[in-house]
């Protein structure tokens, strides 16, 4: 097979992460590429757990559709998650001997699985080590036979995995997936599911999340300073320039809550020094005063939102896109800040370099939407090529500008050179309150015009950054698609799917998501007859904020669901079928009834 | 740039100079006898005694009246939000422990909105001084109530109040400050010198001071009482190292306004910007590296 999805189901101590990221670390050393999301149950340590993976021989663009094969250790586990894992009539469901026969009908699945085999992953455990902790090496053992990787490449990992273990314990590991790669060669799956050998070796490839992706540009970009409050999904990003960023000359501030996380971050930036911090929806609703305070101080900052269910508290561990009204919204008075988005792990490098590009230039704040699917989400990645980015630092005054520095000099592009404190001459004073060129706080409607004149166009240049988005498809298309963060994975491959059926459609995804970027919108309409706007929240609201800002496409369409409920690619195809027939009443209703939204 | 990597600013740059070296250009929009007008002064003769550059200063408010401070000073200045000036100061004091930080609020900064930072900042323990103009009142508003003690202000207006006071001196001292001073815009010599001991001090320094307000009251009266409320905690002969005899003055405040230094630690406890310090003694790596 060239690509396939597995399920992993399981209770406390079935040791379904640990399976999962020993796999997609196989998968990695054997050269295929995969994504591997993990989701808990309510409880956040122990309780049930789902990994899903899918692997492939070439670029896995999202989670992908119903699985091939789903490994249940746990049918309440498995009830708990069924939504993760939707049983498919392709599925094959191994399951564990002693949790009995699967219900036929009921809460499980409503399509009957290809077959429902029962598989002794407990009593091999007990007979490899006598402990049930050997579970994780004996589905090991199975998956590595039943996908066809090599057995050296996957129980390789184990010893890694467990570096403090005893010599004997390591054995017992090391005999439990023997013995589960025994049984898997005795009893083969009623479907083939081996992945196709790969034509070509591949290069040093890496198992990243979005959150550490996003970490490692901020460090690549020279940021040195760093403060966050803890918040799922976005903490692993936080942990790791925790980790990290005193090895890179930077400084870290775990602060008590998300504004003074902004704050801090912000008073670093003012001080001269690349900053970043790291937030998710409730702690982003806090931070907004120090975004709307960057913006009037012109101080660069950038902002990692990693969206997930809203609002309140919401959905804490789930993923959506519901968060971009929130993000080029919500602070009070005039303000235009850029926000860019990121499409999968990989990915997440270059927009955040970009952030702290644009924040730098443009002396701004930029939030980075990430979502819970990109930023927790396991990825196979390929090496990254440091001499494909400029670094940018923001503009400092010059020796003559500081013998007598106007801190927001008028300038043709808007920006003004900003010097910190330290700087000698460039001394000035920053200040929410709104203030002249000088820095002088001022009541004056002309001076406030001006400067809000000043602050707005300045970004205007970056909506002519095409090369932050990605455009595929037959450019005369008459049908498209707009797509963004990790659902643009999703729609990017239902619309090669389509092409490859020979269906006229293109698709544009914005990596800029604010300001609106008209021309480079209204360029993609201009064929279009019929355009949808895929995306994950109640409300679509890329698409509503499209139409604020744009002459939109006759039939121009929001395609849209809330929290936590996957979008298949093949759901996609579905839509740009029925995109494709003439208007009719029956086109809302169609799309409607496939995505039971609306 | 700044060649001195000293992370204290009581430190070898230091050299008197004149207050008038910090004034900046703008006039102040205070009211006519607002006790800002002392509090700036006390403020620029304590920086001037302790002699730092004014470009080696970052000065940073929340709002209000005494957030315009920074904008009259010839440093840096950053006029920021209300209640979130203490984490934008640690964020530039992290960032740049050269630098000579200090921080001016209102009460309503310090001890209302922003008071949730506090406890944090003494926790932490950053090489920075605090200075909270406490008026008893929301002056620029008309003077409604506030969490701190409105004595000061007179009786009046001290009706329709429901909630009990906030003590700001019992606070910082009950959360661990190290430095912890009250000073009154009617002793300026006192508060001079307690602001520059804050700054010397090597930590975390809190100082609140008792300031009239035209908004709150009759000026003349907040003055009057002032006066006749103050007792100076060195003619009480207070050994500012005592932390329980400083707790048990501090209880008292309100009946007496207390001036001069409650308690100062001795042995003043390592500053969070030394523990970053210690943090950065690892191999360093170079930025291409973070590509993995």
């Amino acid at each position: 097979m060239q690509g396939l999805v597995i399920g992993l189901v399981g209770a406390e101590g079935d040791g379904i992460r640990a399976t999962g990221q020993s796999l997609i670390g196989a998968l990695a050393r054997e050269g295929y590429f995969g994504l591997l999301s993990t989701r808990n149950g309510a409880r956040p340590i122990g309780g049930e757990s789902s990994c899903r993976l899918r692997a492939a021989t070439t670029a896995v663009l999202n989670p992908g559709g119903a699985p091939d094969l789903v490994l249940v250790h746990n049918w309440d586990a498995y009830r708990s998650l069924a939504g993760e894992l939707p049983i498919a009539a392709g599925t094959v469901v191994i399951h564990e001997e002693r949790a009995g026969n699967p219900p036929a009908t009921g809460p499980f699945w409503e399509v009957k699985p290809a077959a429902a085999v029962p598989a002794p992953f407990e009593e091999l455990a007990e007979k490899s080590s006598g402990v049930q902790d050997a579970k994780v090496e004996i589905v090991l053992g199975m998956l590595s036979v039943w996908l066809g990787l090599s057995a050296k490449r996957v129980s390789g990992g184990i010893a890694s995995r467990f570096p403090g273990l005893g010599a004997a314990a390591l054995k017992g590991k090391q005999r439990a997936f023997s013995l589960g790669a025994t049984y898997a060669e005795n009893n083969p799956l009623p479907r083939d599911l081996k992945l196709d050998p790969l034509a070509a070796p591949a290069g040093d490839r890496r198992v990243a999340d979005g959150n550490e992706m996003c970490a490692r540009a901020a460090l690549f970009s020279g940021c040195k300073f760093f403060s966050g409050h803890p918040i799922t999904p976005a903490t692993e990003a936080m942990l790791y320039l925790q980790r990290e960023i005193g090895s890179y000359g930077g400084s870290f501030l775990e602060a008590e809550d998300a504004t003074a996380g902004a704050a801090a971050a912000l008073g670093a930036s003012y001080a001269g020094i690349k900053s970043m911090t790291a937030t998710s929806g409730p702690g982003f609703s806090l931070q907004t005063e120090v975004l709307g305070l960057a913006s009037v101080a012109e101080l660069p900052l950038v902002c990692l939102n990693v969206q997930r269910g809203g609002p309140a508290t919401g959905m804490p561990t789930r993923q959506e896109q519901a968060d971009l009204f929130a993000a080029a919204f919500s602070s009070h008075g005039d303000t235009v800040r850029p926000i860019l988005a990121p499409t999968n792990a990989a990915d997440s490098f270059d927009v955040t370099v970009e952030a702290f590009n644009i924040a730098e230039h443009y002396q701004t704040p930029v939030v980075v939407l990430s979502d819970q699917e990109i930023a927790q989400t396991k990825a196979i990645i390929e090496p990254i090529d440091p001499d494909r980015f400029d670094v940018v630092d923001r503009l400092e005054p010059t020796r003559a500008e500081l013998k007598d520095y106007v801190r927001f000099e008028a300038s043709e592009s808007g920006i003004s050179p900003i010097s910190h404190p330290g700087v000698k001459g460039g001394n000035y004073l920053a200040a929410g309150f709104e203030h002249d060129e000088r820095g002088t706080p001022t009541l004056n409607g002309e001076i406030h015009a001006r400067m809000n004149r000043k602050r707005l166009s300045k970004l205007d240049p970056l909506k002519g950054r095409r090369d932050l988005f990605v455009s595929e498809g037959d450019p005369d298309a008459q049908i498209g698609l707009i797509s963004w963060g990790n659902v643009a994975g999703i729609a990017l491959e239902a619309a090669r799917t389509a092409l490859s059926q020979g269906i006229k459609v293109k698709i544009l995804v914005p990596r800029l998501l604010y300001p609106v970027a008209d021309e480079v919108y209204a360029d993609f309409f201009k064929s279009l007859r019929r355009c949808v706007v895929v995306e994950q929240s109640h409300q679509g609201q890329l698409h509503k904020i499209l139409r604020m800002w744009m002459s939109v496409p006759r039939e121009f369409t929001s395609v849209s669901k809330s929290a936590s409920n996957r979008i298949s690619p093949l759901e996609i195809v579905q839509l740009i079928r029925a995109m494709e027939q003439p208007a009719n009443d029956s086109f809302k209703s169609h799309y409607c009834d496939l995505l039971n939204v609306l | 740039m700044i060649s001195t990597d000293s992370e204290h600013r009581g430190g070898a740059k230091s050299g008197h100079c004149p207050a008038r070296a910090y004034r900046g250009e703008l006039k102040p929009t205070w009211c006519a006898g607002c006790g800002d007008f002392g509090v700036m002064t006390a403020l620029f003769r304590a920086v001037g005694a302790v002699g730092r550059p004014a470009h080696e200063i970052a000065f940073v408010s929340g709002i209000g009246c005494s957030g315009q401070i920074p904008g009259y000073s010839a440093a840096y200045g950053f006029n920021s939000l209300q209640g979130r000036a203490l984490p934008i100061a640690q964020g530039i004091k992290i960032a740049r422990p050269e630098l000579l930080v200090l921080v001016v609020g209102g009460d309503g900064d310090g001890a209302s909105i922003g008071g949730g930072y506090l406890p944090h900042a003494i926790r932490r323990n950053p090489d920075l001084t605090y200075l909270v103009v406490d008026s008893g009142g929301n002056g620029k508003t008309d003077g409604q109530f506030a969490a701190t003690d409105p004595s000061a202000r007179g009786g009046e207006l001290q009706r329709g109040a429901l909630e009990a006071l906030e003590n700001p001196i019992l606070f910082a001292l009950t959360y661990g400050a190290n430095f912890v001073a009250q000073g009154l815009t009617a002793d300026l010599d006192g508060l001079s010198k307690m602001i520059e001991d804050g700054i010397r001090y090597p930590g975390f320094a809190f100082i609140n001071v008792k300031s009239p307000c035209l908004g709150c009251g009759d000026l003349e009266m907040q003055v009057l009482l002032q006066k006749a409320k103050m007792r100076k905690l060195s003619s009480m002969g207070h050994d500012s190292s005592d932390l329980e005899r400083a707790i048990k003055i501090a209880r008292e405040d309100g009946d007496s306004l207390h001036a001069g230094v409650f308690y100062r630690n001795p042995n003043p406890p390592a500053t969070f910007g030394s523990k970053v310090k210690e943090l950065k003694q690892r191999p360093a790596k170079a930025a291409a590296e973070a590509v993995g």
